[in-house]
C-alpha cells in the first residue's frame, strides 16, 4: 500500500512563511487598515504563467506584460526592456474578480446598526446613491480582495426602488477614486409574493396586497416619466429630486436592476420593461432560466445570486440552485454570478467553481465572475486579459475556483500591487507570537 | 352515490326542525307510562351483529328488552318501524359541547416568565390539572343539534385550552338538565403539546411542552407520596398545596386523551404516553397512513376527525409550483386513511372536531368508497368510541340496561340511508318527520271529474316543487309548504277549466291524501288522492369502485421519500482512493470489503467475496461519513426554549422530525452522522441528540445510541438577549458577568440537588417512609449529570474572555469541558483550551455579522490545531451542511492545513467530540460502514457524492437521485391534471377542508419562535 504524499505543508513552513509575511508587515506594525497602492510606476513582464484570458481562452506558458495599469501585451515573445520581470512559472493569471450585488463598505458589522448603512425607508428612493455610504476603510474589503476581487458593485437595499448602485475598485483612499464607470444602474426589489394560501381569505387579502403593491410600483413609474416628458419638453417649473435622477433610465442611459427570483415577478418584471423601454437585468433569478425567449426579446441579462443555496421548493431536485447557472446558459440568457452578502462575498470563486460539477464549464465559470460582470455593468475593458483591458490581475498558484488549490500570491487593480495584508492576517500573525 | 349523498343533506335541511316532546308541567308529578316497543325494525345489536325484524322495548331512559318474535308487551305504547334500522346512538369522545369557560386575560405585556399563583393552581399557566369539566357543564340544546344531526347521542368534553387541560366528562346530549346528562363526571385527563391562551412564555417549543408534561408527571406522583409526610412535626417545610398535581393523583389508573395535530406529534405523544406507562387515547390528524406501521407498535386508541383536505391550489402554474408533492398526495389519499387505520387493527373513534357537522356524513360515506368497511366504521361510531369516553357500559349498543340512545335510520346509513331520529335517553327527536317519506309517492288527485297526477319533487336545497299533470298537460305549482302531513300550494288551474289561480291544501294519512282547493271566487271543492307505491332512491344505489391512487406512498410521505427501505450491502469496493481518517491517512488504489454493516477489510487487489456488490472505484474517492458537530436540521417545533435563562430539562431528541428533507440534501453532500443541538437563546439550553442521516427511517431509528449524552450552553451576545430588541432587558443576565454568575449559581443548585437525593438514598427505609423525599428536577439533574461527568458540555462561545471564564469554572467545579463550539476566538486562547483538553468546533470563515465575531479569523482552524486542540469545522446551516468539506478545504487555502487534516476536521475529529469516535469517523476495519463515495478528491470544489451508506445501507445515490427527480416530476403532472380534473367535476362531494401548513423555518441557533403563537398547525 502506498501512501499518498499531498500537498504537504506542515506546520513548520506554515511558520517561515508566517514569519517572513511579519517582517514585511512590521514597518506597518498592525495598522488599522491597509495603505493603498500608489499608481504603477514601471512596467511588468509575467514569464512563463498560464494566462486566463476569459475572452480568448487559457494560453499555456506565456508571458503578459502591463504598463502605465494598463495590459500592454500577452504571448510567448513579449519584451520590455525597462520591464520587471515577475517569474511566474507553475502560476495562473486571472482576472480580477467582479463582486455583483454586494454591501460591501456600506455594512461593517451586520448586527450593529451604526455601522450598517445599507438600507433606507421608503417605496421610492432612486435619489440614493449607495457611493455616498460607501466606506473605502471597510476592514472587511482587504479580506474580500486577499481571495481575488478587485471590483465589487455596492448595492443599497431598500423596500422597493433603493437607489443607485456603484462599481468600485477595492483599494482606494476616498470614495472618489474608489469609483469605476459603469453604466448608471437603478435598483429595484420587486414586491414578493409567496404561495397562495388555501385559505380564501388569506389568499384574497395576500392578492390584493400584491395587487396593492403592483399598483404603487406603477404610480412610481408613472410619475417619474411624466416627468421626463415634461423634461424633455424643458416645462419643468420645479425639480423633484426622485424622478429627476431617474432621467437617465428613461434616456436609455440608464439599467434598472429588478431584485427577483420568482416566474411570476420577473415577468411582471419584463412587463414594466417593456412598457418603459428600460434596460433590464434580473438579480437573484432563481426561476430566470425558464423564461429566456421573453427576456431575450428586450435583451435582459441576469445576475444569478442563490449558488449556493438551499432549493428554493421542496420538490425541486437538490442540486436546483446549484445548476441554474448551467441552465441560464443553456437557455442563452447572458448572466453572471453573485453573491448577496458583504464580508462572505470573498466565497463568490467558490460559488462560480460549485457550478461546475453541475454542467457549467470552468471557464464559462470563470467568465461569468469576471467579464460577464462586467459586461453587465457595463464596465468597459475589465473582466478579461487582453491588451488595452485594465491590469486586474490575480496571481495565484492554483486554480482559483477551488480552495483546495487556490494560493494567491499577489493582486494588481490598474497595475498598482495590492497589499494582501488584513484585519484577520494581522490577527493571525499576532497570535502565533503567542 | 354523490347523488345519493346530495339528496341526503338536503332532506335532513328541507325539513329540518327539532321535534322534542314537549315536557310535562312542571309544576305536577309527570306519571306517565314510559314504555316503548319499536317493533318490527332491524337492529344493529353491535358492529357485525343483526336481528332484523325484531323489537326494542325502552322504559323511561333505558333499553329493557329486545324481542326477536315482536311480540310486544300489551301495556306498550308502538311504534312500528318496518323497514327502518335502529343503530345504537353514535359518540364524539373529543368536544368542547356544554363546556363554558374561559381563562381571565393577563394584563401585562410579554415577556412574563411567572404567573400568579391562585388558590392552589399549577406554577405554570398552561396546567389546568385540577380542573373538572363537569363543574362547568351547561346544556346547550343548539349547539347539540351539531352532533344531534348527524346520529350521535353522547360526548365527551373538556375545555380545549393548555397542556394538561382538566379532566373531561361524558355527556349525554339530550335536552335535560345538566345533572341528568351527565354519564360519566371524570372521564379523560385532556393532554396537548399547545400551551393554549397561556400568557407565561415557557414552554414556547415543543421540546419544551413535553419536558413540561414529563416534569409534571413526575411531580404529581412525588407530590402523591409525599404531601402528607410534610404535615409531620419532624418535618421543617410543608409543601405546597397544589390542586393541579393533586388533579393528577390517579393518572396511572385514568386514561389520557392526547391531543396532537400532526402525524409527528401524534408519535411523540404515544412515546412520551408509552414512557410514562400510561393509558390514552390519541387524537388523531388524518395522514396516519403515512407512518402506520410505526403507529401500530402503540397500544392507543385513536379519534379521527374527517378533515379531508381542500384540493391544493394547481390551477395556477405558478402557484402550483409553491405546492408540495406531500400536500398533493394527501389530498389524493385522505379519504383512505380510515381504511388504512383499520387495516392496521388499531382501535377507533370518529369525531366532528375540526370540521363543520354538515361534512360528516358525506366524508365517512366516502371513506367507505374508499374501502373503510360498514363494521368498522359502525365501531368507530359506537363501541369503540364508548370505549375511550368510558361509558361502554351504558353505551354503544343495544343492550338491555344500556341508554335508550338510539339511531333510526331508512336504508342503509353507510350507503345511501338517512337519519329519520335520534333518540336521547329514550326521548325521540325526529330528524325528518316520519310522515315526509309520504311526498315521496305517486298520488292521483281527483278533482271533480278531474284526475290529476300530483307530481312532488323534494330534492331542491331549497324549495319543494311540483306540478300537476294530464298526460302531456303540466301545470306547475307554486307557494308549496309541507309541514307534518299538511301540504299547501297554489297552481293556475285554467288551462284544467277551473277558472284562475287555485290555492290546495292537502292533508296526507294512511289511506291516501284529501282535501280542499280554494278557486278564484273563494269557493271550495273537496278533494281526494290515491297513493301507489313510493318513488324514492331506489334506483340510485350504485357501488363505487375502490379508489386508483396515482399517488406513491414513501417513507417519508414526501418527495425524494423512499419507496423500499434502504438494505444493507455487502460491499466489495475496489481501486479507490480510500481516505481514512485514521493514522494510515489517504491510501491510492485500495479496496474495501463491507459486511454486515461493518467496514471489514481494506487491502489492495483482493477478490469479490461471492454474493458481495462489486463497485469499480476506479478514479474515485472513498471517504468516512462526514460528522456535523452542531446542526439544527431534522427537527419540529422550535430549536429554542430559550424563554427562562435555564432549560437543561428539554430535549431534542424528543422532536426528531425524520420528514425533513434536510435530512436527504445533508446526505447529498456527504454527511452521516450530526449532532442536533438546542439553540442559543440561553446559557443552558437543551440536551442534544445525535442522528443519523437513516433517510426514510422513523424518528427513533435517526437517534445514534451510542453517542455520549451532551446538552448545550451558550455564552455571550445571544443569551444575554443583545440583539432580541428592546422588550427583553430583564432576564438576568444581560452581561458576560451575568452569565457567569448565572452558571455558578446554576451548578450549586445541582450540587445541592444532588447531594440532597444521595442524602435521601442513604436513609433506612423506615426513615424514608416518614421524610419528604427531594422532588425530582430535570431541569437540575441534567446539570448534576454535567458536574459528575456523564453529559459533555458543548458550549456556543466566541470572544477569549468568556472562553477563559468557563474553562476556570469548569475547573473550579471539577468538569471538563467537551467542546467549545463555534469559538472563534479560540485561537486566542489555544494553549489554554489545549491544557484543558476542550476541543473546538468553528466556522471556517464567518465573521463580522455580529460584535462577538469582529475578531474572528480563516486562520483560526490552524493555530488551535496546532496547539493541539482537537478541532472539527461545524455548519450550524441547513445549506453549508451539504458542502462541510469545502468548508474543511478553506483551511488549506486560508492557513496551509494539510488536506489529510483538513478531511479530519469533518470526520474522525468531530466524531470524537461526540463520544462516537470508537464506532464511526474513520475508515477503520471494525467500524460500521458510514462511507461516502466521491468523483473528485472530496475538498474539490468540483467533488460530488456518488453515494452515501450507513453501517452498509446506502441512503443515498446519486443515479437514484436523478431517477426519483425525473419520478417526482412525473407523479406531479398526474396528481395536479386529477386534481383540475376532478375540481371540475365532482360538485357533490362537500368543500376539503383548509389546511395550511405552516412551514417551519430553518432553524439557526438564535432563530426566536414561540411556535404554539405560529397559527397552531403544530
Amino acid at each position: 500500500m502506498k501512501k499518498i504524499t499531498v500537498l504537504n505543508q506542515v506546520s513548520s513552513s506554515t511558520l517561515t512563511l508566517s514569519v517572513l509575511v511579519c517582517s514585511a508587515l512590521s514597518s506597518t506594525a498592525f495598522a488599522h487598515d491597509m495603505v493603498p497602492a500608489t499608481a504603477q510606476s514601471s512596467s511588468i513582464i509575467f514569464k512563463n504563467a498560464t494566462v486566463h484570458t476569459v475572452i480568448d481562452g487559457v494560453k499555456h506558458n506565456t508571458n503578459l506584460l502591463i504598463q502605465d495599469g494598463v495590459i500592454k501585451a500577452i504571448g510567448p515573445e513579449i519584451s520590455a526592456p525597462e520591464a520587471q520581470i515577475f517569474d511566474a512559472s507553475n502560476k495562473h493569471i486571472y482576472p480580477g474578480l467582479i463582486a455583483l450585488d454586494t454591501s460591501m463598505g456600506l455594512v461593517e458589522v451586520e448586527m450593529m446598526r451604526p455601522s450598517n448603512d445599507s438600507y433606507d425607508i421608503g417605496l421610492s428612493n432612486p435619489q440614493l446613491e449607495a457611493i455616498t455610504a460607501f466606506n473605502p476603510d471597510s476592514e472587511i474589503i482587504p479580506t474580500v480582495r486577499v481571495n481575488g476581487i478587485t471590483h465589487a458593485q455596492v448595492v443599497p437595499q431598500g423596500e422597493r426602488l433603493a437607489g443607485q448602485s456603484a462599481l468600485v475598485s477595492m483599494d482606494s483612499w476616498t470614495i472618489e477614486d474608489a469609483l469605476v464607470p459603469s453604466t448608471m444602474g437603478f435598483h429595484l426589489y420587486w414586491p414578493k409574493q409567496g404561495a397562495l394560501p388555501q385559505d380564501e381569505k388569506k389568499r384574497e387579502k395576500q392578492l390584493k396586497q400584491h395587487r396593492k403593491d403592483l399598483k404603487q410600483l406603477a404610480t412610481i413609474f408613472e410619475e417619474g416619466y411624466r416627468y421626463s416628458l415634461a423634461s424633455k419638453a424643458k416645462k419643468l417649473s420645479k425639480q423633484d429630486i426622485r424622478w429627476q435622477s431617474m432621467l437617465p433610465l428613461y434616456r436609455g442611459d440608464a439599467q434598472l436592476f429588478v431584485h427577483a427570483n420568482r416566474q411570476k415577478q420577473i415577468e411582471e418584471a419584463v412587463s414594466l420593461a417593456k412598457q418603459y423601454g428600460f434596460k433590464l437585468v434580473i438579480v437573484g433569478g432563481y426561476d430566470a432560466w425558464r423564461l429566456g425567449e421573453l427576456l431575450n426579446e428586450i435583451e435582459a441579462k441576469v445576475i444569478y445570486t442563490k449558488t449556493l443555496s438551499l432549493p428554493m421548493r421542496k420538490d425541486e431536485p437538490l442540486e436546483m440552485s446549484f445548476k441554474i447557472p448551467a441552465l441560464l446558459k443553456q437557455a442563452n440568457i447572458p448572466f453572471a454570478l453573485g453573491f448577496t452578502s458583504d464580508w462572505n462575498s470573498r466565497n463568490l470563486p467558490l460559488a462560480a467553481g460549485q457550478t461546475v460539477a453541475y454542467g457549467l464549464s470552468k471557464e464559462d465559470a470563470l467568465q461569468s465572475i469576471t467579464l460577464d460582470a462586467a459586461k453587465i455593468l457595463g464596465a468597459e475593458s475589465m473582466g478579461a486579459l487582453a491588451p488595452g483591458y485594465a491590469a486586474n490581475l490575480v496571481i495565484s498558484g492554483g486554480d482559483i475556483l477551488d480552495p483546495m488549490m487556490t494560493k494567491i500570491e499577489k493582486v494588481y487593480i490598474d497595475g498598482r500591487e495590492v497589499d494582501l495584508n488584513n484585519r484577520q492576517q494581522q490577527l493571525y500573525q499576532k497570535y502565533l507570537k503567542r | 352515490m354523490h347523488n345519493k349523498i346530495t339528496s341526503i343533506t338536503i332532506i335532513t335541511a328541507l325539513t329540518f326542525s327539532y321535534i322534542k316532546n314537549s315536557s310535562a308541567n312542571d309544576q305536577l308529578t309527570d306519571n306517565t307510562p314510559k314504555l316503548t316497543a319499536l317493533t318490527h325494525a332491524n337492529l344493529m345489536i353491535e358492529p357485525g351483529e343483526v336481528l332484523e325484524n325484531a323489537t326494542l322495548v325502552i322504559k323511561n331512559n333505558k333499553i329493557i328488552e329486545i324481542i326477536k318474535d315482536n311480540k310486544v308487551p300489551q301495556h306498550a305504547f308502538v311504534i312500528d318501524l318496518s323497514g327502518y334500522t335502529i343503530y345504537p346512538g353514535f359518540i364524539d369522545p373529543f368536544t368542547n359541547y356544554a363546556i363554558d369557560f374561559k381563562y381571565p386575560k393577563i394584563e401585562t405585556s410579554p415577556p412574563i416568565y411567572e404567573i400568579k399563583r391562585i388558590g392552589g393552581n399549577a406554577e405554570n399557566g398552561a396546567i389546568h390539572s385540577e380542573k373538572e369539566w363537569f363543574n362547568f357543564v351547561y346544556p346547550n340544546n343548539e349547539k347539540a343539534l351539531d352532533w344531534v344531526n348527524n346520529g350521535f347521542t353522547s360526548v365527551q368534553s373538556s375545555n380545549l385550552d393548555g397542556i394538561f387541560r382538566g379532566r373531561g366528562v361524558t355527556l349525554s346530549l339530550a335536552d335535560k338538565r345538566a345533572n341528568d346528562i351527565i354519564y360519566h363526571a371524570r372521564a379523560n385527563h385532556f393532554v396537548a403539546f399547545d400551551k393554549g391562551s397561556s400568557p407565561q412564555d415557557y414552554p414556547s417549543s415543543l421540546m419544551g411542552s413535553i419536558a413540561l408534561i414529563r416534569q409534571t408527571l413526575s411531580d404529581a406522583k412525588w407530590y402523591k407520596e409525599n404531601k402528607h409526610k410534610s404535615f409531620a412535626k419532624t418535618q421543617n417545610t410543608l409543601v405546597e398545596f397544589n390542586a393541579a398535581l393533586a388533579g393528577l393523583g390517579t393518572i396511572e389508573n385514568d386514561p389520557l386523551l392526547f391531543d396532537t395535530r400532526n402525524l409527528n406529534n401524534q408519535l411523540r405523544a404515544a412515546k412520551l404516553i408509552k414512557e410514562h406507562k400510561l393509558d390514552a387515547s390519541l387524537l388523531g390528524n388524518g395522514k396516519e397512513y403515512a407512518r402506520i406501521d410505526e403507529l401500530k407498535t402503540f397500544p392507543f386508541e385513536l379519534i379521527l376527525p374527517l378533515n379531508f383536505p381542500e384540493a391544493p391550489k394547481v390551477g395556477d402554474s405558478d402557484n402550483e409550483r409553491e405546492v408540495s408533492l406531500a400536500t398533493m398526495r394527501h389530498w389524493e389519499r385522505a379519504p383512505g386513511n380510515l381504511k388504512v387505520v383499520s387495516d392496521a387493527e388499531i382501535p377507533f373513534a370518529l369525531t366532528q372536531h375540526g370540521i363543520k357537522p354538515e361534512r360528516f356524513w358525506p366524508r365517512l360515506r366516502q371513506a367507505i368508497n374508499y374501502g373503510l368497511t360498514e363494521e368498522a366504521a359502525l365501531a368507530a361510531l359506537t363501541t369503540d368510541a364508548a370505549a375511550i369516553a368510558g361509558i361502554d357500559e351504558i353505551s354503544g349498543r343495544l343492550k338491555p340496561g344500556f341508554m335508550a340512545d338510539l339511531v333510526i335510520a331508512k336504508g342503509n346509513i353507510f350507503q345511501d340511508g338517512e337519519i329519520h331520529s335520534v333518540w336521547l335517553q329514550g326521548e325521540e327527536t325526529q330528524l325528518i318527520n316520519r310522515n315526509t317519506s309520504l311526498l315521496n309517492q305517486n298520488i292521483q288527485l281527483q278533482i271533480g271529474a278531474l284526475t290529476l297526477d300530483l307530481e312532488l319533487d323534494n330534492t331542491s336545497q331549497e324549495n319543494l316543487s311540483g306540478a300537476l299533470s294530464s298526460g302531456e298537460q303540466q301545470l306547475p305549482l307554486s307557494n308549496l309548504d309541507y309541514q307534518d302531513r299538511r301540504l299547501t300550494f297554489s297552481a293556475d288551474m285554467t288551462p284544467a277549466g277551473f277558472d284562475g289561480i287555485n290555492r290546495f291544501t292537502l292533508w296526507f294519512d294512511k289511506q291516501g291524501v284529501h282535501g280542499r282547493m280554494l278557486d278564484k271566487q273563494g269557493a271550495v271543492t273537496s278533494l281526494a288522492g290515491i297513493t301507489t307505491d313510493n318513488l324514492s332512491s331506489a334506483d340510485q344505489a350504485t357501488t363505487e369502485q375502490a379508489p386508483n391512487y396515482i399517488s406513491t406512498l414513501t417513507s417519508p410521505n414526501v418527495a425524494y421519500g423512499k419507496e423500499i427501505a434502504a438494505q444493507a450491502e455487502n460491499l466489495h469496493i475496489s481501486n479507490a482512493t480510500i481516505w481514512t481518517s485514521d493514522k494510515q491517512g489517504v491510501l491510492s488504489n485500495s479496496d474495501l470489503i463491507v459486511s454486515r454493516g461493518e467496514i471489514k477489510r481494506i487491502g489492495q487487489n483482493l477478490s469479490t467475496p461471492s454474493g458481495y456488490t462489486f463497485i469499480d472505484a476506479t478514479g474515485k474517492h472513498l471517504t468516512a461519513g462526514i460528522v456535523d458537530e452542531h446542526s439544527h436540521i431534522a427537527i419540529n417545533g422550535g430549536i429554542n426554549e430559550g424563554t427562562d435563562a435555564i432549560t437543561s430539562e428539554v430535549r431534542v431528541g424528543d422532536i426528531i422530525n425524520p420528514d425533513d428533507i434536510g435530512i436527504y440534501r445533508a446526505l447529498s453532500g456527504g454527511v452521516t452522522t450530526a449532532q442536533i443541538l438546542h439553540g442559543s437563546a440561553n446559557p443552558i439550553g437543551g440536551q442534544a441528540q445525535v442522528i443519523q442521516m437513516k433517510w426514510g427511517e422513523s424518528a427513533s431509528s435517526l437517534k445514534y445510541q451510542q453517542a455520549k449524552p451532551s446538552i448545550k450552553f451558550a455564552l455571550g451576545e445571544n443569551v444575554k438577549q443583545s440583539n432580541w430588541g428592546d422588550k427583553f432587558t430583564r432576564r438576568f443576565p444581560q452581561s458576560r458577568m451575568g452569565v457567569k454568575s448565572l452558571f455558578n449559581e446554576a451548578f450549586n443548585e445541582a450540587q445541592a440537588y444532588q447531594s440532597a437525593l444521595d442524602n435521601y438514598q442513604d436513609l433506612r427505609g423506615s426513615e424514608k417512609r416518614r421524610r419528604v423525599a427531594p422532588q425530582p428536577n430535570y431541569r437540575l439533574e441534567a446539570i448534576a449529570e454535567v458536574l459528575a461527568q456523564e453529559r459533555d458540555v458543548h458550549i456556543h462561545s466566541y470572544v477569549q474572555s468568556e472562553i477563559l471564564m468557563f474553562l476556570r469554572l469548569a475547573e473550579a467545579y471539577q468538569f471538563k469541558v467537551g467542546t467549545f463550539t463555534h469559538i472563534l476566538e479560540g485561537y486566542k486562547v489555544a494553549d489554554e483550551m489545549a491544557a484543558h483538553g476542550a476541543s473546538a468546533s468553528t466556522f471556517s470563515d464567518w465573521w463580522a455579522y455580529k460584535f462577538e465575531v469582529y475578531d474572528a479569523i480563516p486562520q483560526n482552524t490552524c493555530l488551535m490545531q496546532n496547539k493541539g486542540v482537537l478541532t472539527s469545522i461545524n455548519s450550524d446551516d441547513f445549506e453549508m451542511q451539504r458542502r462541510l468539506n469545502q468548508e474543511a478545504a478553506k483551511s488549506i487555502m486560508y492557513c496551509d492545513m494539510s488536506p489529510e487534516d483538513a478531511w479530519n476536521m469533518i470526520t474522525i475529529n468531530p466524531a470524537i467530540q461526540l463520544g462516537v469516535d470508537e464506532y464511526l469517523g474513520s475508515i477503520t476495519e471494525g467500524k460500521q460502514a458510514d462511507i461516502v463515495l466521491w468523483d473528485h478528491s472530496p475538498l474539490s470544489v468540483y467533488a460530488q457524492v456518488q453515494a452515501a451508506w450507513i453501517e452498509g445501507k446506502r441512503y443515498f445515490d446519486r443515479k437514484t437521485d436523478r431517477e426519483m427527480q425525473q419520478k417526482v416530476s412525473v407523479e406531479r403532472a398526474a396528481l395536479i391534471q386529477k386534481i383540475l380534473a376532478e375540481q371540475n367535476s365532482d360538485k357533490s362531494l362537500p368543500p376539503g377542508e383548509v389546511i395550511d401548513e405552516i412551514d417551519e423555518p430553518e432553524w439557526h441557533c438564535d432563530t426566536h419562535y414561540d411556535v404554539w403563537r405560529q397559527g397552531g398547525a403544530i
